[in-house]
């Protein structure tokens, strides 16, 4: 198994993946297009299901790779490169709720209908189930189950230790369970 | 706790069913566009930076100034207001009929009047056309 481009032996594939001494080269204008293309949309769908709000996601979305392009990413996997964006936005995020705390709003933006199909009126309980949930428990779902970042991505993301994401995770799918029970969501209900 | 969670598979359907949600009501941003504006706010935060030293300098030089011109005003402060006072009509009647009036101001403080006030005008022409 070889790190990009560099074939190390076991005790030292650590220490290179910190101690980076390959000189970073910068992305270029059509990686960062192929790149965006294809984690754009699911960085927009992400942040927003946090946020509750089209508008704040475009603008959020906007931020979020500004900092990724201000930071100068390094070409690494594509992994890296999406979890580095995931926890950007993540904390934009959190930025965003803890402005929001500092102007008194109490309510969490539940989206507008923009479209009268059928499904609306679901796609709206949904999403009033999940803006029940603390932005953290949001975010930790989000991240487990539906990018399947490992924990220790996850914490790094949320800005957590690793050791508390299982007790997270595990209280966060209790509380979502018992919101989705409570308004006739959970899967046996719905089907029921 | 037990390593397995028995919400675990419920919640990962419901999750993946949230997330297969198409919702968004118009197209990203274009990735060229945000490129762009990416790099014009990296060089204008370059060039804040960049500026930020002269900013200083510019600063410590308005405040030299005005403290040359409140030290000027300060040395000389009764030749001064004894000069204004010889533009009111008591002072110019008394001047007109041969009595003594203020004495001159001294070629020093007059220099230093000149010099202070071509270095005031040079800091107000650098900041404008460093505005320009």
């Amino acid at each position: 198994m070889t790190a990009d481009g560099l074939i190390l032996q076991a005790p030292f594939a650590l220490q290179t993946a910190t101690f980076r001494r390959t000189p970073k080269r910068p992305m270029d204008e059509a990686k960062f297009e192929a790149f965006y293309r294809k984690t754009a949309a699911r960085i927009w769908s992400y942040i927003f299901r946090m946020t509750g709000n089209a508008a704040t996601a475009d603008d959020l979305l906007q931020k979020t790779f500004f900092r990724f392009l201000r930071s100068n990413p390094a070409i690494a996997n594509e992994d890296h490169l999406r979890h580095y964006v995931f926890k950007t936005a993540t904390n934009l995020v959190f930025d965003h709720f803890r402005e929001i705390r500092r102007h008194h709003q109490h309510t969490v933006d539940v989206p507008v209908a923009f479209d009268h199909r059928h499904r609306d009126e679901l796609r709206h309980d949904m999403m009033r189930a999940f803006a029940e949930l603390k932005p953290q428990e949001r975010a930790l779902l989000w991240l487990a189950h539906v990018e399947g970042s490992s924990h220790e991505e996850i914490a790094d993301a949320i800005g957590v230790k690793g050791k508390s994401v299982k007790v997270m995770l595990f209280r966060a799918r209790k509380r979502l369970a018992g919101i989705l029970t409570k308004r006739g969501l959970a899967p046996e209900t719905r089907h029921g | 706790m037990a390593d397995f969670d028995p919400l675990e598979a419920e919640v990962d359907t419901w999750m993946k069913q949230f997330a297969a949600i198409d919702d968004r009501p118009h197209g990203l941003p274009d990735p060229g566009a945000l490129w762009v504006k990416a790099k014009l706010l990296q060089s204008q935060a370059a060039m804040e930076r960049a500026s930020r030293p002269i900013t200083g300098i510019q600063i410590a030089a308005y405040l030299l100034v005005a403290g040359g011109w409140a030290a000027l005003v300060t040395w000389k402060w009764s030749a001064l207001s004894a000069w204004i006072n010889s533009f009111t009509p008591s002072h110019i009647i008394l001047g007109a009929a041969g009595a003594q009036t203020a004495s001159s101001l001294s070629l020093t403080f007059v220099m230093a009047l000149i010099a202070l006030a071509s270095v005031t005008v040079m800091l107000a022409f650098h900041t404008i056309l460093a505005e320009e």
